[in-house]
């Protein structure tokens, strides 16, 4: 190997991990998973608000798993972690953003209104 | 369970019965017996020359970059061969079945042809998933792994042991989809598959289960592939080798494994959807319950895309390097080639609803993507242009490699100009789903396979200390070009006529006369592939008089040519100091091409180890258990999967170390054995023997020690 003999726990991102934050990761993803099926299968909210919620969920079970399970933050020491993020967020409104566009439109054209949906006829 | 599967269930066995087995079908039935028999005697044949232990230390166990990458190779040409059958079954099926009436064999239960509509779905479902992902990609994934190390100046990958997982893991993806053939049956419905006929209420068969568990293990081999080939390229370059110097094809490698690791994820989580509606009785992808089908095809080609994309890049990247060695001129424009491959990668994240343009989603979209896909013609094209002007005023040498390597450009002309029709949503809307979309990818895609049998060529005295047979490479070559001619040719024409893909029946009698046309380029096909056979078995038989030195052709140019072939494990003796973009050709323009390490100093490699092969066999033995639906399998097979992780985490491998000495005696052996195999070659030295080239610094006071190949042209 052409990399030296060094302790690998000592390198940085090892050093970043930490079991608190894994399992902080861990427990607030399962909530927001929790909270979302409840809604879901309680049927708690009307359609679109309930939509908007588990979106809402869904983001937030994101950025937990981004910081506390990946570490990807946008700290000195951690210059591919930045750049994996750096390249995180073109990627996400591209796939996000162009598919919910277009659902959009199809939506104008073939769908019926989601109850609760504003701005559509 | 928490969804009613039609038919019986037990605990014990899940949906597995003796009924499943198709012993009655008359095609499956005696391919099981031979596959058996070929079985039987190749285990014999191991087992009495006693070559077991040697198959477990050597291959089975490695993580050896280039033996991972040469077992990755073979995966890919056996699953290309079989892909290849699939391909022959189906244009004899359309030969025979064309016209109107009722003109099918009896004795095969068929109406029309030869095989049934139900057969044939799975035939063209299984010909499209191998092709791409167990055919193409392990090609690729292989000639990466033996060939970015050594171009970087690395030892070995930057994570040997997670190299060995992702083969093993892809191989399990082969053993699945193999077993499908004799074990129930394989999905119907495409290789990309359609929301909502892969629902349990439309395909209640085990045949999606197989499609879907194939996919997300040869996703997650590839996945890991990708993490390691970009730390590999991030960490573990040679002292001098910055970036601006990093060879052509490490930098499409660099860009083909962004892709990977950006995409992949969303097939995985397409597919396992897909799984939730189908084992937990979910609705993402049913019209009722607030699911949307169109989802499932925007997850896919969400990854779809950008995998074509990963594997045309390291193609590209083939070409690039083997086009310039038998140039003997640096490759043109190499600052526009690697900022075309990154453009390339960029824009293959922004054009995936062009495979769907008649989804109805209206004109503003539509053009958004059309304009998009228009884009990938320009970084495209300058690499063309880039090669072509690579050529100029090259000393041009039209080996079995280069042949290839031209070949790939003229299907990527015509692949390339038929995309650009199909970008144009208003011709998609009239040839969508027809067999000239068909043609249409079919001459990308053997772009990648006429730029894999050029690298194969081309790499292949790398890899074993031996060159291949350049008149039975270009017997091939022709062959292989004739078939592709004959067969896609009428194919596009075909595609004009109307005729959609996938037909089991194609009812116009005007066809028949193509689908003639197409079968015979099929026997050409079939001719290439025994050239390709006796090739190999040509080239193994008078491999001594082939025996090449470390620069094969004399006129190679990156780092991967300066270490011995064949590679010693260890890759180099010391590691180089990179002085060049072309290292190679800058040694042998200098006269450095002779020079050995004065001093050396102890390597630190990793070992082998078996925990790879136990993981690829328990996702093998989940991803079997998860089709059948037999839990306890399942569960047994992944909770030893993670005892197994733990355990080798908790393990590690410490390496072992090898001595200064140790490697001063290795490189001397490894030298020695080299210049023996060249006792009996003329000193000539490359296709220019050995004369200055327009290009060339300074002329070489060493004669390289490349060998020419038996029929090159001769020296004007």
């Amino acid at each position: 190997m052409s990399h030296g003999h060094s302790n690998p726990i000592e390198h940085p991102e090892v050093q970043m991990a930490s079991r608190g934050s894994y399992l902080t990761g861990f427990i607030i993803a399962s909530l927001l998973m929790l909270a979302a099926t409840i809604l879901v299968s309680g049927q708690v909210l009307a359609p679109f608000p309930l939509l908007l919620t588990i979106m809402g969920c869904a983001g937030l079970a994101a950025i937990a798993q981004i910081y506390f399970l990946l570490h990807i933050d946008i700290s000195e020491h951690n210059i591919w972690n930045t750049v994996a993020l750096v390249m995180f967020i073109p990627l996400f409104v591209i796939t996000i953003g162009l598919t919910w566009w277009m659902f959009s439109q199809l939506y104008l054209r073939t769908m019926p209104m989601i109850p609760g949906m504003p701005g559509m006829h | 369970m928490l969804v009613n599967v039609p038919g019986p269930w037990s605990p014990l066995l899940g949906r597995l019965a003796l009924s499943e087995i198709p012993y009655t079908n008359p095609i499956l039935a005696p391919l099981f017996v031979v596959i058996v028999l070929a079985g039987i005697a190749l285990v014999a044949a191991i087992t009495y020359y006693g070559k077991w232990g040697y198959l477990w230390k050597e291959w089975f166990t490695t993580v050896d970059h280039k033996k991972l990458g040469v077992m990755y190779i073979i995966l890919g040409l056996v699953m290309l061969f079989r892909g290849f059958i699939d391909g022959l079954m189906m244009r004899t099926q359309q030969m025979l079945a064309v016209g109107p009436g009722d003109n099918g064999m009896k004795a095969m239960g068929a109406i029309h042809g030869y095989l049934t509509p139900f057969h044939f779905g799975q035939i063209y479902s299984a010909h499209g998933l191998i092709m791409i992902l167990l055919a193409a990609t392990p090609l690729l994934v292989g000639i990466m792994n033996i060939i970015v190390p050594l171009q970087i100046g690395a030892r070995d990958m930057a994570y040997p042991y997670l190299n060995a997982l992702g083969l093993w893991i892809t191989a399990a993806a082969v053993f699945l989809i193999m077993i499908s053939l004799f074990v129930g049956d394989f999905s119907h419905n495409g290789w990309f598959g359609y929301a909502p006929i892969f629902e349990l209420a439309y395909s209640p068969g085990v045949g999606v289960d197989y499609w879907i568990w194939t996919l997300e293990l040869v996703a997650l081999g590839t996945t890991l592939g990708s993490i390691n080939f970009l730390a590999t390229v991030v960490k573990m370059r040679a002292p001098g080798m910055t970036w601006s110097r990093l060879p052509i094809f490490t930098w499409s490698a660099v860009s083909a494994n962004i892709i990977a690791l950006t995409s992949f994820p969303c097939l995985q989580v397409a597919l396992a959807l897909v799984g939730a509606d189908r084992y937990l009785g979910t609705h993402f992808f049913t019209a009722g319950f607030g699911g949307n089908l169109m989802l499932y095809t925007n997850l896919f080609w969400l990854w779809g895309h950008p995998e074509v994309y990963f594997v045309i890049l390291p193609a590209f990247g083939m070409i690039s390097e083997i086009i310039p060695a038998f140039s003997e001129k640096p490759i043109f424009g190499y600052t526009a080639m690697v900022l075309a491959t990154f453009a390339i990668a960029g824009v293959s994240w922004i054009v995936w609803l062009h495979h769907f343009f008649t989804m109805g989603m209206g004109p503003y979209v539509s053009t958004e993507f059309s304009i998009a896909t228009m884009l990938v013609g320009i970084p495209t094209g300058v690499k063309v242009f880039n090669w072509a002007a690579t050529m100029y005023k090259g000393r041009l040498t039209f080996s079995a490699a280069m042949l290839w390597a031209i070949g790939a450009l003229f299907l990527l002309l015509i692949g390339g100009l038929t995309g650009m029709m199909l970008s144009i949503p208003a011709v998609n809307y009239m040839v969508h789903n027809s067999v000239f979309v068909v043609a249409h990818f079919h001459m990308m895609l053997l772009c990648i396979v006429y730029a894999v049998f050029g690298a194969v060529i081309f790499w292949f005295p790398k890899v074993f200390g031996f060159k291949l047979n350049e008149a039975w490479g270009k017997i091939m070559f022709w062959l292989f070009s004739a078939g592709t001619f004959l067969v896609f040719f009428p194919m596009f024409m075909l595609g004009f006529m109307g005729e959609t893909r996938r037909l089991d029946w194609p009812f116009d009698p005007h066809w028949a006369v193509w689908f003639d046309v197409q079968e015979i380029g099929i026997v050409v096909y079939v001719l290439s592939v025994l050239a390709f056979l006796w090739m190999i078995y040509v080239s193994i038989r008078d491999r001594a008089h082939h025996r090449v030195g470390a620069d094969a052709w004399g006129t190679s140019r990156s780092l991967e040519w300066l270490t011995d072939s064949p590679v010693p494990f260890y890759n180099y003796a010391m590691v180089p100091h990179i002085n060049a973009r072309d290292e190679a050709a800058w040694r042998r323009e200098h006269g450095f091409s002779q020079s050995r390490p004065d001093h050396f100093a102890a390597i630190h490699m990793p070992n082998n180890t078996g925990v790879a092969v136990y993981i690829g066999a328990l996702t093998f033995v989940i991803g079997f258990g998860l089709t059948w639906r037999i839990w306890w399998l399942t569960v047994a097979a992944l909770i030893l999967t993670v005892l197994i992780m733990i355990y080798r985490s908790g393990k590690g491998d410490p390496g072992y170390v090898i001595s200064a000495e140790e490697m001063e005696k290795l490189d001397r052996e490894s030298r020695q054995n080299m210049s023996d195999g060249q006792q009996h070659l003329p000193k000539g030295g490359g296709y220019t023997g050995g004369t200055v080239t327009a290009y060339s610094a300074a002329a070489s006071d060493q004669r390289p020690q490349g060998t020419p190949p038996g029929n090159s042209r001769p020296l004007s």
